[in-house]
């Protein structure tokens, strides 16, 4: 099966790939795989204290090309969104982008769910943060 | 009972015992080869089966029958030879157990799989990089990895194996459960086999 030719080129130029302190609160980090095709999948996001925009994304993916670029191009988008911007990321949106074919649509949605369940992550901290300002 | 679409009469057969039409194949691959739902299964038995049931389905014996018999000899090979293919294979078998039960090991099923798999593999993948990346001397580690690698893939073999034990003497949902998580580890350590076995078979050729 072949390739678009922007999954190629975030699979040969990957985008923002390394890792962010995960111990960091402002940091956020969203771990998937897909047991289907075996990958797994690491989003981590930075949200800037003031702003509450997304100053840092980086991604890992072990899978296959359309599993990384889908990461590679979320990492792109998550950047200068708001958290509740980034949420708004959908799948299909990625699907379209990177025109992926049918049975590669997982990939989408696996960097969809990485998104989410990395600012699932940094609004726990955020709330755990919280409590431990107002019971200091 | 269901009734013979030819001459009407009861018949839960291959083949109707009062006319001798053939029927419609069963769709389920365990009743197909007339067999118990059961994981563990004698393969030599199946294979007897497989090859009897091709003699008798054939669509060339068929060439002088009615229109819809020669149609049901065809579904009827088609469904023996998905079934064979599926049931023969201890994995496959498996997976087609657990998809008859509702358990997919689909796609979109990040949720399923147990936080502390994700990081491990990942952990392992991240190993298994930087001794790609590395020069010569890394093969020993890459044959450690491997056999590390086959290890971990030969116990989930013999879990899986008392996994179907356990879902034969009691079917039901918690042994299937116990079976795809033990299916869904199976596919990332693979993974991480093939891959370590590619990265030898790199390193030897340079």
């Amino acid at each position: 099966m072949a390739y678009s030719d922007k999954v190629l080129d975030h699979y040969n130029h990957p985008r923002n790939v390394g890792s962010l302190d995960k111990s960091d609160p402002t940091v956020g980090t969203g771990m998937v795989g897909a047991p289907e095709c075996g990958d797994v999948m690491k989003l981590q996001l930075k949200v800037n204290d003031h702003s509450g925009v997304i100053e840092d994304a980086k991604f890992k993916t072990f899978g296959c090309g359309s599993a990384i670029a889908s990461s590679s191009l979320a990492t792109e988008w998550l950047m200068g969104k708001t958290v509740n911007e980034a949420l708004q990321i959908k799948n299909t949106a990625i699907v379209q982008e990177l025109a992926l074919p049918p049975v590669k649509i997982h990939c989408s949605v696996l960097a969809e769910d990485a998104i989410k369940a990395a600012i699932s992550d940094y609004k726990q901290k955020q709330t755990s943060r919280q409590r431990e300002t107002a019971t200091a | 009972m269901p009734t013979c679409w030819k001459c009407g009469q009861e018949t839960s057969a291959r083949f109707c015992p009062h006319c001798g039409a053939i029927q419609p194949p069963a769709s389920n691959y365990f009743d197909f080869f007339e067999l118990p739902p059961r994981l563990h299964l004698d393969t030599s038995d199946l294979e007897h089966r497989f090859y009897a049931l091709s003699r008798q389905l054939h669509p060339d014996l068929f060439s002088r029958k009615s229109e819809q018999e020669k149609a049901y000899s065809t579904d009827a090979s088609a469904v023996l030879n998905d079934a064979y293919r599926t049931l023969r294979d201890p994995l496959r078998r498996a997976e087609y157990v657990l998809s008859q039960n509702g358990l997919e090991i689909g796609e979109q099923q990040s949720k399923n799989v147990p936080p502390e798999l994700l990081e491990e593999v990942f952990e392992l993948n991240m190993a298994l990089e930087e001794l790609r990346a590395g020069d010569a001397d890394a093969v020993a580690p890459l044959e450690a990895a491997a056999r590390k690698f086959q290890g971990m893939q030969d116990e989930i073999d013999a879990g899986l194996d008392a996994a179907f034990a356990a879902y034969d003497a009691a079917p039901g949902k918690a042994a299937l459960d116990a079976i795809r998580a033990l299916l869904n580890r199976r596919r990332y350590i693979r993974n991480l086999l093939r891959d370590v076995e590619a990265a030898l078979a790199a390193k030897a050729t340079a």
